[in-house]
């Protein structure tokens, strides 16, 4: 039965093929008879009718360049390079703003520095000031407490840090006022080393800023600071 | 003419130098044109404009 379909079907495939190529051949016969009508009618005309005279080469002496070869190859290079310049302009101030884009803006940089006169801190007084919105301890120390802080043997305490590097200047000490416990703010004056004391978990720290007892493991934490005069503490 | 194509494109480093000056001297002058033309269509209305006012006021009052 298959066999059979398969049959039929490429006969019938057969048939229209013939069909087709009868039915072009006739197109093609019936297009020349137009043609040859055409032509007998008489108003055919050769577009070839005058041809010595196309042969001749037309005068493009208009059109050449008067200028040396250079003129044109300077215009040429000129287009170029002021498209290639304002290309390099472009893509250099893209990635300049975009690299500007990504540094500090001018409040985060106005916040990011604190000035303190010295003038205003007496002797023996603590200030809290904020910086970068956490407290900063300044004290001015007596020349007692700075000898009261070097005369510590180093090696028994808990965070081994000698005095002369957490000060620039030994009576100016600075530090973040932050617990190295858990962050809470200690109490200045207070504590059994006369120093700081940390209410939160009971963290004594020495006149230093050193951890002495309780549960804080380091040392309050110096910041980055300068004296840019004598009586100027700059913070940041 | 052809001193100066000799001058400014005659070799490809030569060519660069040249595209790289133009670049900076371009950049510079439409910069600077573009912020004239910015501050001239907002004449009066900038912080630069108006500060003489509110600085001088200040420093009265102190």
């Amino acid at each position: 039965m298959a066999s059979l379909n398969i049959a039929s079907r490429t006969l019938a495939r057969g048939v229209s093929r013939s069909c087709t190529r009868l039915n072009v051949a006739r197109a093609l016969s019936t297009s020349a008879q137009l043609n040859d009508a055409a032509a007998s009618s008489g108003s055919y005309s050769s577009p070839f009718k005058g041809e010595p005279k196309s042969t001749k080469i037309p005068d493009f002496g208009h059109y050449l360049n008067k200028g040396s070869a250079n003129t044109s190859l300077l215009f040429q290079y000129f287009m170029v390079g002021t498209m290639g310049a304002i290309t390099a302009a472009g893509a250099k101030s893209t990635v300049q703003e975009f690299l500007k884009n990504m540094s500090a803006s001018a409040d985060v940089l106005a916040m990011a520095k604190v000035e303190v006169d010295l003038n205003a801190i007496p002797e023996g007084k603590n200030v809290i000031i904020k910086w970068r919105g956490k407290p900063v301890f300044i004290r001015h120390r007596t020349s007692e407490e700075i000898d009261e802080a070097n005369k510590i043997d180093i090696a028994s305490l808990r965070d081994p840090q000698a005095d002369e590097d957490r000060v620039q200047k030994p009576e100016w000490l600075v530090m973040l006022g932050v617990c190295t416990h858990l962050g809470c703010v200690p109490i200045g004056e207070a504590g059994d080393y006369g120093g700081w004391f940390c209410p939160c978990h009971g963290s004594h720290y020495d006149i230093s800023g050193r951890i002495r007892k309780g549960p804080a493991p380091l040392n309050l934490e110096v910041p980055t600071y300068e004296f840019p005069e004598e009586d100027k503490l700059v913070i940041g | 003419m052809s001193a100066l194509y000799n001058a400014l494109f005659r070799n490809n480093f030569q060519m660069l130098g040249v595209v790289f000056a133009s670049a900076f001297a371009f950049e510079m002058a439409y910069d600077t044109g573009m912020n004239r033309l910015w501050d001239n269509m907002n004449k009066g209305r900038q912080w630069k404009d108006i500060r003489s006012r509110y600085v001088e006021a200040e420093e009265e009052e102190e």
